[in-house]
């Protein structure tokens, strides 16, 4: 028997829990010739703002211990030129679009979810509220409550597209932030975004990355992000995207027993474009040996001890798969 | 663009630090232009994580055989970890990428190559011989040690210079290029330049090129993650007026490594 490897997040039916993550894979054509796009779950794309962003001054990357540190700063076409100039691309991929938007004030968010809604294009919309590269505003929508709260009740109301808010983990308590957003009427959340991190060269006696700071990410982010996951799942009953560090299949079926309901791929891709797929590969095989029928009786099946926490997030039904996501 | 699996034929330090890397390439890799290049996973390993990008040195078909050759010096840990891959080792690269050396037709390419920096230019003068296009090709190093593949450089005009003074001309392979010109025999309309080396020269090269109104194209270095558009992690800062409508960083990795080299903001880029 075929395990079913379906999941859901909101109304979004995926075929499989795996996903490339922003600012990745651009809008999809970048990697088009790389990664199997008919064999993962789905995309999301570079994070869209309401206005055409040129990004940060060079360098923007670094490669730190296990890691890299980037200071993109959401270069992208803004939404006229997303909706004009990517959308038409998006339209012809294979696989669930998950769109990732951002915007500098609560009147921005409104605007790009109404704009990428109204384009049809998306299955799901993520909202960035947590990027560490584009000044303040980001980083604080998601690191107070309130602002996160704002925003999603805010645009809630806007879409019947599943949202899904993508939390920062430079928080004391993430698990406050999710449940806010919950409260607001995410369906989803989705985490970790990068760790705010830095480098320095010690011969020039200056720092590396042209902002300063920038965000990490790479396998030594795994077990942080693990913890920040296990944190979330504990408090929010929507379901949880992880993310951050995967590089192996086997980290993926981590994050998946942690209580992700989905996974999403990132700076490991870079290296192994197949990464996303061989996922899906290994996840189906990992069922099977396990004689599992379903990807959701993997999820949040962590045994803990009960005085240690329990599994509230990632609850979902198994869905029949389908040739491509839908938003049903 | 493809990503295929190569196996190492050979990977032989020349001079001390400074590798010649030999690729056996599948039919699934396209032949390349001179000034292109691979992203090379370096290792089998996860460490390094990111794969390395690296110009191609030569391309070569023999009988059914494709060989891929990269010349490199070892500088960080992605250099140091393929230094160590052995014969017969198996890594895997994306390629070939980017945009490569453009020659207008009927003009006399100068190649002006600074250190390491060589390597693209040799595969493109190799190409220029094949073609029986004449061509001035002047390369600077610090030293005789560095100047790397002068004996396959034929078919075109030759001059050599060396910081330390142990190989031709005693100074900077500007100084011959300055010299070059200066001898009348080039116009704007009838030679351009082509130059691959450390940012600094080809800061000089394009000042010089610019202040002649001299076409000049120049491969740039830096480091990439995807190396296929997507990321937006190597932007190439241009020089106001260049931006067209607003500020813009083209991608190194799609719309370079070969660039209009007085379009380059050199200042802000590392």
């Amino acid at each position: 028997m075929t395990p079913d490897l379906g999941v859901r997040i909101g109304s979004l039916a995926l075929r499989n829990p795996v996903l490339v993550a922003s600012g990745i894979i651009g809008y999809g054509a970048e990697y088009e010739r790389l990664v199997d796009l008919s064999a993962i779950g789905g995309i999301v794309t570079k994070t869209v703002t309401r206005h055409p962003r040129a990004g940060n001054p060079p360098p923007r990357v670094v490669e730190t211990p296990a890691g890299m540190l980037n200071s993109i700063g959401i270069e992208n076409p803004g939404l006229e030129g997303f909706l004009e100039i990517k959308v038409p691309i998006l339209r012809t991929l294979p696989c669930a679009v998950v769109v990732s938007v951002e915007g500098e004030d609560v009147q921005e968010f409104c605007e790009l979810v109404e704009g990428v809604s109204g384009s049809g294009v998306a299955h799901a919309i993520e909202v960035n509220i947590s990027c560490p590269n584009v000044g303040p505003h980001g980083l604080r929508y998601s690191t107070d409550a309130d602002m996160a709260r704002q925003v999603m009740t805010a645009i809630r109301p806007l879409t019947t597209l599943p949202l899904i808010a993508k939390l920062t983990p430079n928080v004391t308590r993430i698990a406050e932030i999710a449940a806010a957003c919950e409260a607001c009427g995410a369906d989803a959340v989705s985490l970790v975004n990068t760790f705010v991190g830095m480098a320095v060269d010690s011969i020039s006696r200056k720092p590396i990355l042209g902002t300063v700071l920038g965000g990490l990410s790479g396998p030594a982010i795994k077990p942080l992000a693990l913890a920040k996951v296990w944190e979330v799942v504990q408090a929010v009953d929507i379901p949880v995207v992880g993310m951050g560090g995967i590089t192996s299949p086997r980290d993926a079926i981590e994050f998946i027993l942690a209580g992700s309901t989905a996974v999403q791929v990132g700076t490991a891709l870079f290296a192994n474009p197949a990464l996303p797929e061989e996922c899906v590969t290994e996840l189906e095989r990992y069922l099977r040996r396990a004689d599992l029928p379903s990807v959701a009786d993997l999820i949040g099946a962590l045994e803990v001890p009960a005085e240690r926490g329990t599994i509230r997030a990632g609850r979902c039904l198994p869905v029949e798969p389908k040739s491509r996501g839908s938003a049903s | 663009m493809n990503l295929v699996a190569c196996s190492v034929i050979e990977n032989r330090e020349i001079t001390p630090g400074n590798f010649l890397l030999t690729l056996k390439v599948p039919h699934r890799f396209a032949r390349p232009e001179p000034g292109q290049f691979v992203h090379l996973r370096v290792s089998p390993e996860t460490e390094p994580l990111l794969r390395r990008p690296y110009s191609l040195e030569g391309f070569f078909e023999r009988g059914n055989t494709r060989a891929a050759r990269i010349y490199y010096s070892v500088v960080g840990r992605g250099s140091k970890a393929l230094a160590t891959q052995p014969k017969g080792q198996t890594l895997d690269l994306i390629g070939p990428l980017g945009v490569g050396f453009a020659p207008r037709p009927r003009r006399v390419p100068i190649l002006v190559a600074g250190g390491r920096g060589v390597a693209p230019l040799l595969f493109f003068a190799r190409k220029l011989r094949e073609r029986k296009r004449p061509f001035v090709f002047l390369f600077g190093a610090r030293g005789g040690r560095e100047l790397y593949g002068v004996r396959e450089i034929r078919g075109g005009r030759l001059h050599l210079a060396t910081d330390d003074g142990s190989v031709g001309y005693h100074g900077s392979v500007l100084a011959l290029l300055k010299r070059e010109w200066e001898a009348g025999e080039h116009t704007p309309l009838s030679a351009e330049i082509f130059t691959c080396g450390p940012h600094g020269l080809l800061h000089e090269v394009a000042g010089l090129a610019a202040a002649r109104g001299i076409r000049c194209e120049a491969s740039l270095e830096g480091p990439m993650a995807c190396a296929v558009g997507a990321c937006r992690g190597c932007p190439v800062p241009l020089r106001a007026g260049a931006n067209g409508n607003g500020a813009r960083y083209p991608a190194m990795c799609i719309e370079g490594p070969v660039m209009d080299a007085t379009i380059v903001d050199w200042e802000r880029l590392p």
